[in-house]
């Protein structure tokens, strides 16, 4: 074949006996001391990651309404803690959305929450 | 299943102190990853209920048929040793180009004016389009790692490069200025997203896609168990100079592995497209990424030569439950990365040392 005639390992650096590992000069107790290591720091990541692990955040964005703090360290599947709506001079708040423009409502009572969200104030002029 | 048992066991027996040691230590460490991972989500699933709901296994099995190709499609360059940097940025241009493909006509903004309507036929085309596409840059892959003998690492983060430029260019086209695509016709969404199976009690629907992942399995379990193909594939991974000797044509073999999973890519950047519906030029980011751990999790190794289609699916599976779960417990999303990087850490290292045990 004539393309292994440039190649002739033909295939290139792929398949040689021992793979990636091809080389690899390590006494069996060291690599048994690697694989224990590299374990050990996964299983110190995984417990580093659970105690930084602060929950979800809610923030409020009132599009123009006084300020509403935002929520944080809610639980997965939690529903929203009732809180007072905000106000706005010749507006009536008409719920929270998860879009800007006020065309997905947030169920207070069913919607949970399984991410980090902002919700945005709906406004309706007053009559 | 007895008898296996009884033959073990009395293998066992028969060894001394010292080699007792030995076999304790070996399944300790070759399957330390795996009980890592199930202390994991038991503690999960006692500290969070919804873990084990049915909407939340529907989200997983989702998940896991959403990554499935990619992972099949590396799968194959890792039995080969090498690797694919390349694959996430394929999934990004494919998925950009079937969301461009396949805009809903009434659209006010399109990327192409002038395209059939959405039609079956199209949509189908479309896929093939793809498919086409994933595998010309996997050709490419192949063409350069068997020709001219440089390592798949160097050759794939080449063109992931090369492809990113043409993504960013792709959205650039008809003013697009860079935004997302978006938009996607519907009869698309419903052909690929739309539910397959609805539980309405439960509250829990199964795409298309799912279903599309899984005879794609089938697919890939027949390619590599039951043809010459596969069978090469193997060869080459676990010996090319051997394989080459007994008439193995490596370079052939080399380039089409490449190119198969490049066609996957373009798979699972047409299913992304109609899953998510807007793509943006950061769509696929480093997804190849997922897709090596998972093979490597599920004992894809980098030995070369060893793996099987299974084992990919468990570690598709394992790493999706992992990364749902990381999410109901509260954990920041930027934290993830850090446990990926980890898992695939001390995966490669539990694979080197089994090497270096055998040998």
């Amino acid at each position: 074949m004539a393309e292994d005639k440039k190649a002739p390992s033909g295939g290139g650096p792929l398949g040689k006996p021992g793979g990636l590992y091809d080389g690899v000069k390590l006494s069996r107790k060291n690599a048994d001391l690697l694989a224990v290591a590299s374990i050990g720091l996964l299983v110190a990541l995984f417990i580093a990651v659970l105690l930084l692990a602060d929950g979800f955040t809610v923030t409020f964005d009132a599009q123009g309404g006084s300020d509403v703090p935002a929520i944080s360290k809610l639980d997965y599947g939690a529903t929203l803690p009732p809180a007072d709506p905000p106000s706005r001079e010749g507006y009536v708040f008409t719920g929270w959305y998860r879009d800007p423009s006020c065309g997905i409502p947030w169920d207070m009572a069913a919607d949970t929450v399984t991410e980090d969200v902002t919700l945005y104030a709906g406004w309706e002029s007053a009559p | 299943m007895n008898g296996y048992f009884k033959r073990k066991a009395e293998e066992y027996r028969a060894l001394d102190g010292a080699d007792r040691r030995r076999y304790w230590t070996d399944g300790l460490l070759n399957n330390a990853l795996y009980i890592l991972m199930a202390v994991f989500i038991i503690f999960t699933a006692v500290v969070n209920r919804n873990f084990l709901s049915a909407s939340s296994i529907s989200n997983i099995v989702t998940l896991a048929a959403a990554s499935l190709p990619m992972a099949l499609g590396i799968g194959g360059c890792i039995v080969l040793t090498g690797t694919d940097l390349s694959g996430g940025r394929v999934f990004g241009l494919t998925a950009a180009m079937a969301a461009a493909f396949l805009q809903n006509r009434a659209a006010t903004k399109l990327i192409f004016e002038h395209l059939p309507n959405t039609s079956g036929g199209w949509i189908l085309a479309v896929l093939l389009i793809v498919m086409l596409v994933g595998a010309a840059i996997g050709l490419v892959n192949g063409f350069f790692v068997a020709k001219f003998s440089l390592h798949p690492f160097i050759v794939t983060l080449a063109t992931q490069l090369i492809t990113y430029g043409v993504i960013l260019m792709f959205f650039q086209i008809n003013g697009n200025g860079g935004g997302p695509i978006s938009n996607v016709a519907q009869q698309f969404k419903d052909m690929v997203s739309g539910p397959a199976i609805r539980i309405a009690s439960k509250n829990v629907s199964i795409p298309w896609y799912v279903v599309y992942a899984f005879i794609l399995v089938g697919v890939m379990w027949f390619v590599w168990n039951k043809t010459t193909f596969g069978k090469n594939m193997f060869a080459v991974g676990s010996n090319a100079e051997a394989a080459r000797v007994s008439g193995v044509n490596v370079f052939k073999t080399t380039v089409l592995v490449h190119t198969l999973a490049g066609a996957l890519y373009g798979f699972a950047g047409y299913v992304e497209a109609a899953r998510l519906g807007s793509i943006t030029a950061a769509t696929g980011l480093n997804n190849e990424c997922d897709a090596i751990a998972a093979c490597v999790i599920g004992g894809v190794s980098f030995v070369g030569g060893t793996g099987n289609i299974g084992g990919i699916v468990v570690g598709v599976f394992v790493l999706r439950i992992i990364f749902v779960a990381l999410n109901m417990l509260g954990i920041n999303p930027n934290l993830q990365f850090i446990i990926k990087g980890g898992i695939i850490l001390a995966a490669c290292s539990l694979d080197m040392r089994k090497y270096l045990a055998r040998k």
